[in-house]
């Protein structure tokens, strides 16, 4: 049986295979080594990253709910400065593709961040976070107007050649518009999607799981959510899109491959088990080996979803 | 970065036994897929059911006893996750993520008595605590019987787990529970004032506690107001175990070691703090701390938790 070829590209990129860690649950750095390395992924996301210091939200942050995760970590991060002189300098020496994710509060945050990175070998891409409920009064500005996603973009693009990918947020009725949007000003490539809001409580203590009351929801039960988001963008766009969100699995990132996805990024999985992304990668391998497909990319966008008939659906 | 530690691995482990303990305790009996070398008392290990997708999260659990290739966790059955472990059966596949966190300093002999305060559940990392300051630990000098004392309490007599396998360790044992079903009628904090005041203890102490966050509070209060050498082993909730969530955070405080930054991971630079190091006052319930209330998000003063948003 010929083993399957994982390789693939996105825009100038090329990964060993299509698994990213997403942001925010790969650690800020190389604590994941020991258990999933950076090696063994088509790249490394790293936790957004924001102009200044973050120290983040008040404690509970973390509320596991009947099938998922909720977070209100509140993007506690030491900020670019210390990104630049600690992080990214071991990062650099891991062999995978860097993607740096990018956070901000305005426009110019997210131009001086991709400005000031932009001469940062080490830094392969960008990740531009439009998606966190936690700026701007969790509004979700970015994510939820095309026009201001694409402000954000256009921005950035002007001041760096690097790859962008923008991650989107599921809290939206606009997503094929914002995904399009997203394409138009110039991003290389969508990661779909972040976060859906939610909440969970106690009724007979009366207290929120979360010191925010609202936060982040991820992991297996948001799976058919995001599946659909991505697909959703995969149909709307001609740029490769990183599907994320609840994959636990070889099996759920293949489903995200079939929807359209080019890759996939692997979050709340990891809190289970760190070694799972490491053991989804080779199991993805002996699935598709197994299933007689020579390239991963043979697979991308094969959903009989009525598209098919498309000329150029595929074309990517 | 603080990483998790170098010798910390993904494993999955075959359990052994689950024995009822206490009155809503158990203790698990687990044989991880390789033998580990000996665990420093006070570190802990994630742990979960494989055999389904609920619980998702791992829960962190103090090693209590090591024997040859078992481990053994006692667990306190509070919601689904200790629920889900309590209720596995020999021969179940668990995943083990571990050792994990740094575990009690060196409890060196030939200083001021150790006096180890423990409260329910928290008694856990005190076994193995007791045992290795006993045998030495780092090389140092162990510790003669008497520089140990065990300060166990709990609300009453069914909530002091295992309380005969901590006497069988020889070292003084003192009790208090809430009831008074058993020792002093009171909490540990109580039952060291009475030991200090009847002169059974020195003034002059090491403490090392860990148990439920109301009495850690009582004990960091202690402990500084009586400048005593303090290590607190924190249970904060968990949500990896290995330092990529950000879900454990412990206040800093500003003057201490640690102080650069507001928030510590738990996990990964605890569990065991000093008490110069962090604080477990709530801005409110502070006693000559610098610390403000919360406020909103300002990111210039890293030291003000952020309140009333969402978010990754
Ligand atoms: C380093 C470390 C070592 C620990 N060692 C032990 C041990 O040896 N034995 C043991 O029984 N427990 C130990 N714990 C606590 C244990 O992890 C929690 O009791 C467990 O995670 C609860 O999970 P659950 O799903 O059963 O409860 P949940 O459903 O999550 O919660 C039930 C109730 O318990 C409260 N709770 C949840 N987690 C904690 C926590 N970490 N501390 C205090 N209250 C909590 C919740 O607020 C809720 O009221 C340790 C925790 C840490 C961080
Ligand atoms: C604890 C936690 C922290 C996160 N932090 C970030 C972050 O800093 N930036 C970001 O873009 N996404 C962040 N995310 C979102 C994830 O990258 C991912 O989009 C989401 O969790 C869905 O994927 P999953 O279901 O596989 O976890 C975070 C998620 C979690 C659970
Ligand atoms: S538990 Fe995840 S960072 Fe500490």
């Amino acid at each position: 049986m010929a083993s399957c070829d994982l390789s693939l590209r996105i825009g100038p990129l090329e990964l060993r295979n299509p698994l990213l860690s997403a942001s925010g649950t790969y650690g800020h750095g190389l604590e994941m080594e020991f258990f999933t390395a950076p090696t063994e992924l088509g790249g490394w996301v790293s936790k957004t990253v924001t102009l200044r210091p973050r120290g983040g939200n008040a404690s509970p942050r973390i509320c596991e709910t009947e099938a998922g995760l909720l977070n209100s970590i509140g993007l506690e991060n030491r900020g670019l400065e210390h990104y630049l002189a600690h992080t990214l300098p071991v990062m650099a020496r891991a062999d995978t593709v860097v993607v740096t994710n990018i956070g901000g509060e305005s426009v110019e945050d997210f131009v001086e961040m991709a400005r000031r990175l932009d001469g940062e070998s080490a830094t392969d891409a960008f990740e531009v976070n439009l998606s966190c409920p936690n700026v701007q009064g969790g509004k979700l500005p970015f994510a939820t107007s095309p026009a201001l996603a694409a402000e954000v973009i256009r921005a950035v693009r002007a001041v760096t050649h690097k790859p962008l990918f923008a991650k989107l947020s599921p809290n939206t009725a606009q997503l094929g518009e914002i995904a399009r949007a997203v394409e138009g000003a110039g991003a290389d490539a969508i990661t779909a999607v972040n976060t859906l809001l939610g909440l969970a409580l106690d009724w007979r203590t009366r207290r929120p799981g979360l010191a925010t009351v609202q936060g982040g929801y991820s992991g297996p039960g948001i799976k058919p959510v995001a599946l659909r988001c991505a697909w959703e963008c995969a149909r709307s766009v001609a740029i490769p899109v990183i599907g994320c969100g609840g994959i636990q699995s070889a099996s759920d990132a293949l489903e995200y491959l079939v929807a359209g996805c080019a890759a996939v990024q692997i979050g709340t999985a990891s809190f289970s088990d760190p070694a799972v992304p490491g053991r989804i990668a080779r199991e993805m391998g002996a699935l598709l080996s197994a299933a007689g497909i020579a390239r991963v990319g043979d697979i991308v966008g094969t959903l009989h979803d009525g598209r098919e008939t498309l000329q150029g659906a595929r074309s990517r | 970065m603080p990483a998790p530690p170098p010798d910390a691995r993904s494993l999955t482990a075959e359990v052994v036994s689950v024995e009822p303990c206490g009155e809503d305790g158990v203790v698990l009996t687990v044989r991880p897929e390789v033998e580990l070398p000996t665990v420093r008392a006070s570190r802990f290990f994630m742990l979960r059911r494989t055999d389904r997708l609920s619980p998702l999260i791992p829960r962190p659990f103090s090693l209590y006893r090591q024997r040859g290739a078992e481990l053994e966790f006692l667990l306190k059955v509070m919601g689904r996750g200790t629920r889900a472990l309590a209720e596995s059966r020999p021969g179940d596949e668990l995943r083990l993520i571990g050792p994990l966190g740094n575990g009690w300093p060196a409890l060196e002999g030939g200083g001021a008595p150790w006096v180890m305060l423990g409260g329910g559940v928290g008694s856990a990392p005190f076994y193995l605590g007791i045992q290795q300051a006993l045998a030495g630990m780092d090389g140092k000098r162990p510790a003669r019987r008497e520089e140990l004392a065990y300060l166990y309490g709990a609300a009453r007599r069914g909530l002091l787990y295992d309380l005969e396998r901590f006497r069988a360790l020889g070292v003084p044992v003192h009790t208090a529970t809430d009831d008074g079903s058993e020792g002093f009628k009171g909490n540990v904090l109580g039952l060291l004032e009475t030991l200090w005041s009847a002169n059974k203890l020195p003034r002059e102490v090491r403490l090392l506690a860990c148990g439920p966050h109301p009495m850690l509070v009582a004990v960091e209060r202690l402990a500084r107001a009586k400048k005593l050498e303090c290590w607190l082993s924190l249970e904060t909730l968990m949500g990896c175990g290995v330092g990529i969530c950000n879900g454990c955070p412990v206040a800093t405080r500003p003057e201490g070691p640690m102080g650069a930054w507001p928030n510590a991971k738990c996990c990964v630079e605890g569990p065991v703090f000093a008490v110069g190091a962090v604080t477990l006052e709530q801005p409110g319930e502070q006693h000559g701390s610098p610390r403000h209330a919360p406020a909103a998000c300002v990111p210039e003063a890293p030291h003000e938790p952020e309140r009333g948003r969402a978010g990754n």
